[in-house]
């Protein structure tokens, strides 16, 4: 099996957001960026069906801090690993990830591509249909289990109200990884010292071939309404505020 | 035969990894004279030092009687007689005789009635054993000894042998045969002792002189380096251990001192450092087995529970060293990925952001915005002190108002200070000591380069776990700075006149002392120093400076659940500290503890009975034309 895996740097989220000049886009140039999560689980589940089953993983990683993360996934066990070069400062969509992929899984004779299920940049969780569709392989999303089965995989979907669905499904194939069957391992900084030294392969950008069929006329940071106050970090005038609106507002008595 | 029993542990000790300890022999015999001699660590415990030290003079005294005894068996004709054997010496074998079973009867008093709870899990076998044999030995000899006399020797040297003589006299033993019963008893008991120690914490009769020789004379603050010719940055076998750490676990004597003060063990987690030295000791006895040693004779809940607060090693009579063993299996741990999600995620936040919250760096310095006064950025202009800030006084909402507080105490005092701002990362402190020593390698590396771009004079640190790294495990890579604490910087300032403060009529206040400055950096006296020139009444608590109590947070355990733990170390500390009776402050000189604490004291419900405060919010600068509190929000720099 040879598996190509995904991996998106995205904004932590952690920082502060702020619009671009232009209105259109928020501004990456202060962001720290990292890996996405579901990606993450994406790269382990490679990882694991590598233990299980022998599979060579290449993992390809997209978006700043890309040879960070890239060694990180070396040191836990991928066999190659590809940053795609892009423009710093902007973001790309999904469906032009998805061209890239595509084309680097036909260049790799991939058998299975995996991907997080979504990302802060991809909430719809288009890329894995994308690429599915690009290529002509079935796709799964939202998976929770994938396991090897003869020549196939058995492959469990999460449903909601706790329904789970599991398929068989011939390769080639495309997932899109919701939680990987284990979580994600730690990396022990020697080992990630170590992985350093692995040689980071280059690719480009495919263009995506697409006509662009919408464009973003404006972003909008959520702005704070009147319906909301701030009560500060005090726990104690936090209690004592609460306290008394709850009371203004007939919920509580003193 | 005691060869033979011992022949394992000469093999291991033979084969395992080197390490150098055989430099300053005069400074390592000083410490086993202070040591042994004169009992320094064992007179803690008073009546188990001194009882103790009554058995360890008389064993030596009565060596004349074995001497004697094999002497004139072996070597016809030979005998003490000439230096006094006869005469003093005989004196002083009847004067210790009786000691030493005084000693002994000491031992049972506090072994069998008052019980303390430190020996729980020693081996009660081999303490009795050892009673039965001094008796036997000791009695043995005394009743020959009564039986010459009666035979008609000069007992004027034996008094209590003579009137033993008395008595046997009156019973009408017969003289010849008693004294002949009684030397053989004599002889087969000390030949038993000899056999029967190796295999005992006994043992350490003989080990326990060499091993304080052969202690660690570094640094307490720096953690022992991987060794270079290690293949794996942990340890999963006892062979990989140097032969200093396996000496150690022959030496335990299961005295429990380290069980006593250790704040895992308190806490009721799986973790007692006695009995961590005394598994490792029996699968070493036992030789290779199919048990792995990290998560089979050593548990992985075990390793975890540590706070390497460093109490076991500083009450270990026999300066074994719990710590590096501690920290090199959890090595191994770190790096086969076995750490508990909590870890994992704080360990991922520092590789990824250089901070354990996973805050980003670019939100480190945001503290600085609602001060009165701009901070200098030591990177892009030099500074007379550098101020590692640290990852809690940075970005914990809770701790900013204090990092806030000692800047302004700064600025009040004309320090020229800056900061790291964005370039600042975890110091790497408990990094390493959670055994992962490759993040810590880059951690501090990217702090030395850094700091290495600066120029300034001196680097304070607010945390003490920074000023343990910057200071001493910094060291491991050639840098080495002056570094201080804030409250020694502090003290150094009203020293000097420059911090004028106006002192309180300040109530009753207790003061906690965080391990890494006090029992790792020796920082006992400037904070009390601060308090008192506060204007508070300081109370100590009854664990205090080198018997501090761990608040339960260092080595990682912050990042790590509760789960297990019976009564966190923490609320066990405030509960000390509220039965010195009428205190209104617990004052705090370390970041994480005004957060440990805060919660202990909620947790308890006795937010109406204490506070806690850090010792830079009890100062309080003079207020004087240009630096009074009216005029914060002016630039004053
Ligand atoms: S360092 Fe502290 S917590 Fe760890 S074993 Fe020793 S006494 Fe216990
Ligand atoms: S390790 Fe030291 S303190 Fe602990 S039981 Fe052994 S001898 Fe006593």
């Amino acid at each position: 099996m040879n598996i190509l895996v995904v991996l998106r740097m995205i904004p932590d989220s952690a920082g502060e957001l702020q619009l671009a000049e232009d209105g259109r886009g928020i501004d990456r140039e202060w962001l720290d960026f990292q890996l996405n999560d579901f990606d993450d689980h994406a790269l382990e589940e490679a990882i694991l069906l590598k233990e299980g089953s022998g599979a060579t993983v290449t993992a390809v990683a997209i978006g700043e801090g890309a040879n960070r993360v890239l060694q990180m996934a070396a040191a836990r066990g991928a066999d190659e690993v590809i940053a795609l070069q892009t423009e710093d400062d902007a973001m790309i969509s999904s469906r032009t990830i998805a061209a890239t992929i595509a084309a680097t899984a036909r260049a790799k004779s991939a058998d299975l591509v995996l991907c997080g299920v979504q990302s802060t940049e991809d909430v719809f969780g288009q890329l894995a249909p994308y690429v599915g569709a690009l290529l002509d392989w079935p796709h799964v999303s939202g998976t929770n289990r994938v396991l090897p089965d003869g020549a196939g995989l058995r492959v469990t979907q999460e449903r909601g109200a706790g329904v789970a669905v599991t398929y068989e499904m011939a390769l080639p194939a495309v997932l899109g990884v919701q939680t990987a069957s284990k979580a994600p391992r730690y990396v022990s900084g020697s080992k990630l010292r170590e992985a350093s030294k692995t040689p980071i392969g280059r690719a480009t950008l495919e263009p995506s071939g697409f006509e662009r069929s919408a464009e973003i006329r404006e972003l909008r940071l959520p702005t704070q309404g009147g319906s909301g106050e701030d009560l500060g970090n005090d726990a104690e005038n936090v209690a004592d505020r609460l306290v008394a609106i709850l009371a203004a507002n007939g919920l509580a008595r003193k | 035969m005691t060869g033979w029993r011992a022949r394992h542990y000469v093999s291991a000790l033979a084969n395992a990894p080197k390490v150098a300890r055989f430099d300053q022999p005069l400074r390592r015999l000083e410490g086993v004279a202070t040591a042994i001699g004169l009992h320094r660590k064992m007179l803690r415990k008073p009546l188990a030092g001194v009882l103790h030290a009554i058995i360890f003079i008389s064993f030596f005294v009565l060596f004349t009687a074995t001497i004697e005894a094999f002497g004139s068996r072996l070597f016809p004709g030979f005998s003490l007689a000439l230096v006094g054997g006869e005469t003093w010496i005989a004196g002083l074998q009847d004067f210790f005789a009786v000691l030493m079973l005084i000693g002994v009867g000491l031992a049972l008093y506090q072994r069998y009635v008052l019980r303390p709870a430190r020996f729980k899990g020693s081996s009660g076998s081999d303490a009795a054993i050892i009673y039965v044999l001094i008796v036997l030995i000791v009695g043995s000899l005394l009743f020959e000894a009564a039986a010459r006399i009666l035979g008609g020797a000069d007992g004027s040297w034996r008094p209590v042998a003579s009137w033993l003589a008395g008595l046997l006299g009156r019973i009408g033993v017969p003289a010849q045969e008693t004294q002949e019963i009684c030397y053989w008893l004599h002889v087969g008991a000390i030949l038993a002792f000899l056999v029967y120690i190796p295999g005992s914490k006994h043992r350490h009769m003989f080990l326990a002189a060499p091993n304080i020789y052969f202690r660690n004379l570094e640094p307490r603050g720096a953690a022992p380096a991987v060794p270079r010719d290690r293949e794996n940055p942990g340890v999963d076998k006892l062979a990989e251990f140097d032969w200093k750490q396996q000496l150690d676990l022959l030496s335990c004597t299961e005295c429990g001192r380290c069980q006593a003060v250790c704040p895992a063990y308190a806490a009721g987690l799986p973790l007692s450092p006695k009995m961590l030295i005394t598994d490792m000791r029996d699968a070493l006895a036992a030789g290779p087995s199919a048990l792995p040693l990290v998560g089979g004779v050593i548990s992985e809940a075990t390793l975890w529970a540590c706070t390497t607060c460093r109490a076991c090693m500083e009450e270990c009579p026999v300066e074994i060293e719990h710590l590096p063993k501690i920290i090199d299996m959890r090595r191994h741990l770190v790096d086969e990925g076995r750490v508990s999600p909590g870890l994992q995620d704080a360990l991922s936040n520092l590789t990824r952001l250089g901070n354990s919250m996973g805050k980003p760096s670019k939100m480190r310095a945001r503290w600085t915005r609602e001060l009165g006064f701009p901070v200098k950025d030591a990177r892009s202009e030099p500074v007379d002190v550098l101020w590692f800030v640290g990852d809690y006084a940075s970005y914990d909402p809770r701790v900013q108002e204090i990092t806030r507080k000692v800047a302004e105490l700064l600025n009040a005092a004309g320090v020229d200070f800056g900061i790291l701002f964005d370039a600042e990362r975890n110091s790497g402190n408990d990094v390493r000591r959670a055994g992962e020593e490759g993040l810590f390698e880059t951690l501090a590396q990217s702090n030395i380069d850094a700091i290495g771009e600066c120029t300034f004079n001196r680097i304070m640190t607010t945390d003490p776990h920074s000023l343990n790294a910057l200071k001493n495990d910094y060291r491991h890579f050639g840098a080495a700075f002056e570094v201080l604490h804030y409250t020694a910087l502090l003290a150094e300032l009203i020293q000097a006149g420059k911090l004028d403060l106006a002192p309180v009529d300040g109530g009753k206040v207790t003061y906690h002392d965080p391990c890494y400055l006090g029992r790792y950096n020796g920082g006992f006296d400037a904070p009390r120093d601060l308090i008192r020139a506060a204007g508070y009444t300081l109370h100590d608590m009854p664990r205090c400076r080198e018997n501090s109590f761990c608040c339960g947070a260092g080595g990682g355990r912050i990042w790590q659940s509760d789960d297990g733990v019976a009564e966190r170390p923490s609320e066990n500390r405030i509960r000390e500290a509220l039965s010195l009776g009428d205190i209104d402050y617990f004052v705090v000189a370390c970041p994480k503890d005004k957060v440990m604490y805060t919660a202990a004291i909620d947790a308890l419900g006795v937010a109406d009975k204490l506070k806690v405060l850090d010792i830079a919010e009890l100062l309080v600068p003079r207020p004087t034309r240009d630096t009074a509190p009216e005029a914060a929000g002016v630039d004053i720099i």
